[in-house]
């Protein structure tokens, strides 16, 4: 469970990029951040990440105050998350099975364990056929999804993805989606940030963020 | 202790596999390494072999007790006395004046010098080889001696010793200072190459930190990087340190035979062996800890 209270995040030398936000998180919820580019987006993922602390306010994670937490216990934390870039951050001197196997890695999990769960994470994304190509000769959509079983290879509880369609057209978009939704359906927590409406006309629940405010939380449809 | 060893042999296989992918630049560092750490190594090996050869000198080093030129039998046979009693000599020889004059002139080149000679220039003169070595012993039994009635000078045959002695001490300085300014070197050569892997695997560590990997996570792959450059450039070094002695006892013992001495340079024993590597791995330990401590953690916040 994610509880955020009074929450503003500001970066030195600039404008606050979160102001006050106050929002809780279910397990097992699907949660939209939307928002104009700009509007705090990705600010509001990091907090939740962990990658980020708040200036002010509180940020609970599974009942743990990040912002109290030691500088060395944060890493503990971030292992919870599942998390798919913006830029996809993939690294392109490796291949697709080893840039899977980085999370496992730095949980400790190798050899023959390590093996099954990432050619488990690439046949639940569909590039289980991929395993030794490099990222770079995929495609965008499938780069994408190569992130997602990144992100997914650990069994994390809450999964985070920052513009997870922002350059694929409509049928990839649509395709990654239904792989969120899936993960949903077997309890993960799935919070997606997107700067469109496209596919949040349902029953998710949405945080809307205009310049840093969130808009109070509304369920749609 | 399972998690400890997995991430360890993972962190080590992740290290050498890196190390092969590029092993002739690697191995051009690890020279590189070689060579400052060979330097202080061949320094140290010659200077110790010079004091092991002191050393054996000292343990024949002489005194000489010359008699006045007026010294009386009587005085003689009393000096005599008090030598086969002291307790501080282990042995010692008589030699007249007379005898000492036969000597010089059993060499032909200086049958012309005496037979100018209108008297024995020579003194009487004992020759000691004292049964204590130290200094202040020494020192103790020279003053003792030279009150002796009709002692005209002590004299022992170190001063040469002694200015060796100062030229050895001399040099172990100039190897402390060598040593300390090629530790700098290596830590420097070390240092960038890690620096340089950092660079290479940015991204690697930005998105290791962004899900959750720990700093000693990242910084184990290259403390062991600069372990294992250290370590080898060592073995270089003692390889290339042994070639070199070898070379250079070639020569000396051409040399040494002139002297009838079998005075050859130590080559590198199990001690060095192990000071050698010790000191590397450390100081390739060091400064990768300090290159990973400086180009980490500013990538986040």
């Amino acid at each position: 469970m994610i509880v955020f209270d009074n929450v503003t995040k500001r970066y030195p030398g600039s404008q606050e990029a979160l102001s006050n936000a106050s929002f809780s998180i279910e397990q097992g919820e699907m949660v939209y951040v939307t928002g104009h580019s700009g509007a705090g987006k990705s600010t509001l993922l990091k907090l939740i990440a962990a990658i980020e602390r708040p200036t002010n306010g509180t940020v609970l994670i599974n009942n743990q105050n990040v912002s109290k937490l030691r500088e060395s216990a944060l890493p503990y934390i971030r292992r919870k998350f599942g998390l798919v870039f913006q830029d996809h951050k993939l690294l392109y001197e490796r291949n697709c099975y080893h840039n899977v196997a980085l999370p496992l890695a730095i949980n400790g999990i190798t050899g023959a364990d390590a093996g099954k769960r990432i050619r488990a994470a690439l046949d639940k994304v569909g590039l289980l056929n991929k395993e030794k190509s490099m990222p770079i000769t995929l495609s965008g959509g499938e780069q994408q999804r190569l992130a997602i079983a990144r992100a997914v290879v650990s069994r994390p509880s809450i999964l985070i993805a920052d513009e997870p369609t922002g350059n694929l057209d409509k049928n990839y978009a649509d395709d990654i989606l239904t792989l969120f939704s899936a993960f949903q359906q077997v309890g993960v927590t799935v919070i997606i940030a997107t700067h469109d409406a496209l596919g949040t006309a349902n029953e998710h629940k949405v945080l809307h963020l205009d310049h840093g405010r969130l808009m109070s939380p509304q369920v749609a449809g | 202790m399972n998690i400890w060893l997995t991430q360890h042999s993972q962190a080590l296989r992740l290290v050498i596999s890196r190390l092969r992918a590029s092993l002739f630049g690697n191995l051009f560092i690890a020279l590189t390494i070689a060579v400052s750490l060979a330097l202080p190594v061949i320094m140290y090996l010659v200077l110790t072999s010079f004091s092991g050869l002191v050393g054996s000198i000292k343990n024949d080093s002489h005194m000489s007790l010359f008699l006045a030129a007026d010294a009386t039998l009587t005085m003689v046979d009393s000096i005599h006395n008090t030598l086969a009693t002291h307790s501080a000599i282990k042995q010692f020889k008589f030699i007249s004046k007379e005898a000492a004059l036969k000597q010089l002139a059993n060499d032909s080149q200086n049958e012309y010098i005496i037979q100018t000679l209108d008297e024995n220039p020579l003194p009487d003169a004992f020759f000691i080889e004292p049964a204590a070595l130290e200094t202040t012993a020494i020192k103790q039994l020279k003053s003792d001696l030279a009150q002796l009635d009709g002692v005209e000078t002590v004299q022992i045959d170190d001063a040469w010793l002694k200015r060796l002695n100062y030229l050895l001490a001399l040099g172990e300085n100039a190897l402390l200072v060598l040593a300390m300014l090629l530790g700098f070197a290596l830590f420097a050569v070390i240092g960038n190459t890690i620096r340089m892997q950092i660079l290479t695997q940015q991204e690697e560590i930005e998105v290791s930190q962004l899900i959750g990997a720990t700093h000693s996570f990242i910084r184990r792959p290259f403390l062991y990087s600069g372990a294992i450059y250290g370590l080898a450039g060592a073995l270089l070094a003692l390889i290339m340190t042994s070639c070199v002695i070898l070379l250079f006892n070639l020569s000396i013992a051409s040399l040494a035979a002139e002297y009838q001495t079998d005075f050859s340079l130590r080559l590198p024993d199990f001690t060095t062996l192990i000071v050698t590597c010790f000191s590397a791995i450390l100081i390739g330990l060091i400064s990768a800890y300090i290159a990973v401590s400086k180009s980490l953690f500013n990538s986040i916040n």
